[in-house]
């Protein structure tokens, strides 16, 4: 999201576009001249300007000066009110330099908001293809999925995501949606996220007074995300009771608010998403089965990290392009750190890959300029899974067993021995007497 | 003193502006919170500022109309 500076006199429009920009998520400060901006400017780490021209004590170019002179990255719009004013001002400033022509609507808005500095900055863009503006990779296996993502764009039909958690699910939802060229907007909800009572209401909206607590009339997100696509994230998570009424929304593509009378018409792409692979689905009874048929009309599997290692290198690049931008740095990676990258299977695919060179960015070194990646890359999840499938297998003694579980229970609960016996349902002296024993076969067997 | 028919223009770009960014921030509010309070508030700021257009679109045209009445006065006083 960005941080933006807006400076305009006019106080009406400057109040209505902070609360619009803030309702999009976006952090603003304002200000109405150019002394109060110029304070502004060097306060704060800006990565957009929007400045008036024309401003009570001086002109909006004035605050471009002290802005510029603190932030390479910055992206800058003027606004105006005629379109000549354009090449007058790019010849003082350069090409970089964006406008908002009056009256504002919000596509100018987020037009100049998507921009980055990575457009206007030799150097800083690293060249990596985004396919539909969100997906980075070329290994065969995600050619695959651009094909399919292509193809089924041109149709209506609804699409379910089957892949593990951190696969990049919504990133391919956006990529359907952006491939469609739909008018409406994108909207992604996540149904494990909602309490039972209140799911109805997100989904179909309501009327002021339907219940209790309904103040106001409310839009649910299929009439949000009307011309456009909805996102069902962990559609396996929507209780089987509830699943009925969406299937009436599918089939007869019209919805009723809560405590509402009249039907509203539907017209969007439902994609919806689960980490459950289809027979799990199937066999726990997770999705009711006509739910099933017409959510997933054109199912698209995401493939894990470690099925497109090929990928690494690119992802690496594209994830430290991104935050040299973000830290306005330039902190590369050694060749046998990314060697390391390549060879880790990454339980917690593409996401758990971005938040591990976080880490190694804020952690490097600032002498040789490189990220500095911990000693054993490994998150929670995969130890979890490891420590699970050590856990039993044909041919180990109870004994054995047992002390793993003990072990294993203890190192989740930092040695904490009395919470550990109440998990374990032992006595604490039970616990005692086993983990001496341990202590003794140690000894015994060195 | 009259105010020159730029600043006149310039002045009529101020309202709609504020109209057009109150338009999209009352669409937003209602998709995104149903807050009817605050739309209802954001719309008679955009009927204000249509009302205060108005006035300044009256200004213009009567501005426009005087210019060619003041020439015409200018020549009959050189004649």
């Amino acid at each position: 999201m960005a941080n933006i500076l807006l400076v305009d006199d006019d106080t009406k429009f400057l109040t209505a576009t902070t609360d619009l920009l803030q309702m999009l998520g976006h952090t603003v400060k304002g200000a109405s001249s150019v002394e109060e901006a110029k304070t502004m400017a060097v306060a704060g780490d800006y990565t957009h300007a929007i400045l008036d021209l024309i401003l009570p004590d001086g002109s909006g170019l004035h605050v471009l000066d002290a802005l510029n002179a603190g932030n390479h990255n910055l992206q800058v719009a003027l606004v105006t009110g005629h379109a000549s004013i354009k090449s007058f001002v790019m010849n003082l400033y350069g090409p970089n330099i964006k406008y908002l022509i009056k009256p504002i609507d919000l596509e100018q808005l987020n037009a100049f908001l998507a921009s980055t500095s990575g457009s206007g900055q030799p150097g800083q863009d690293s060249g990596i293809k985004k396919h539909f503006g969100h997906l980075v990779g070329e290994s065969a296996i995600m050619q695959k999925l651009y094909e399919m993502i292509e193809r089924v764009s041109t149709t209506q039909a609804n699409v379910m995501l089957v892949g593990e958690s951190g696969a990049g699910k919504e990133e391919v939802a956006a990529s359907i949606h952006f491939a469609s060229q739909a008018r409406g907007n994108f909207v992604p909800i996540n149904c494990g996220a909602f309490s039972t009572e209140l799911i109805n209401s997100e989904l179909f909206g309501h009327e002021k007074g339907a219940f209790t607590g309904a103040i106001n009339r409310k839009p649910g997100v299929f009439e949000l995300a009307q011309d456009g696509t909805l996102f069902l994230d962990e559609i396996t998570e929507m209780p089987i009771d509830l699943q009925p009424n969406l299937l009436r929304v599918l089939e007869s593509r019209k919805v009723t608010r809560l405590g509402g009378t009249s039907a509203l018409d539907v017209n969007c792409r439902v994609v919806s998403a689960t980490n459950r692979p289809e027979h799990e689905i199937a066999r726990d009874k997770k999705l009711r089965e006509d739910l099933y048929f017409r959510l997933a009309v054109f199912p698209i599997h995401i493939p894990p990290l470690r099925m497109r290692k090929d990928d690494i290198p690119l992802l690496v690049d594209h994830f430290l392009t991104d935050l040299n931008l973000q830290y306005n740095a330039k902190i590369g990676i050694r060749e046998e750190d990314l060697h390391r990258l390549c060879q880790y299977d990454w339980p917690g695919n593409v996401r758990e890959l971005r938040h591990c060179l976080h880490r190694a960015y804020i952690m490097a070194d600032q002498g040789t300029g490189k990220i500095r990646l911990p000693e054993r890359i490994q998150s929670p999840f995969s130890r979890l899974e490891t420590t699970q499938n050590n856990g039993i297998h044909f041919g180990k003694t109870v004994e054995d067993v047992e002390r793993e579980l003990i072990q294993t229970t203890l190192e989740h609960l930092d040695g904490d021995k009395k919470k550990a016996a109440e998990m374990l349902g032992i006595s604490l002296k039970t616990l005692y007497n086993r983990l001496n024993s341990y202590t003794n076969t140690c000894a015994d067997e060195s | 003193m009259k105010r020159s028919t730029s600043a006149l223009i310039h002045d009529i770009r101020n309202p709609l502006n504020t109209i057009s960014i109150n338009a999209e921030l009352g669409k937003l509010t209602l998709q995104k919170t149903g807050d009817v309070a605050k739309a209802i508030q954001i719309f008679e700021t955009i009927i204000a500022e249509c009302q205060l257009c108005s006035k300044r679109i009256t200004e213009l045209k009567d501005s426009l109309q005087d210019e060619p009445a003041a020439e015409t006065l200018l020549k009959e006083e050189r004649s």
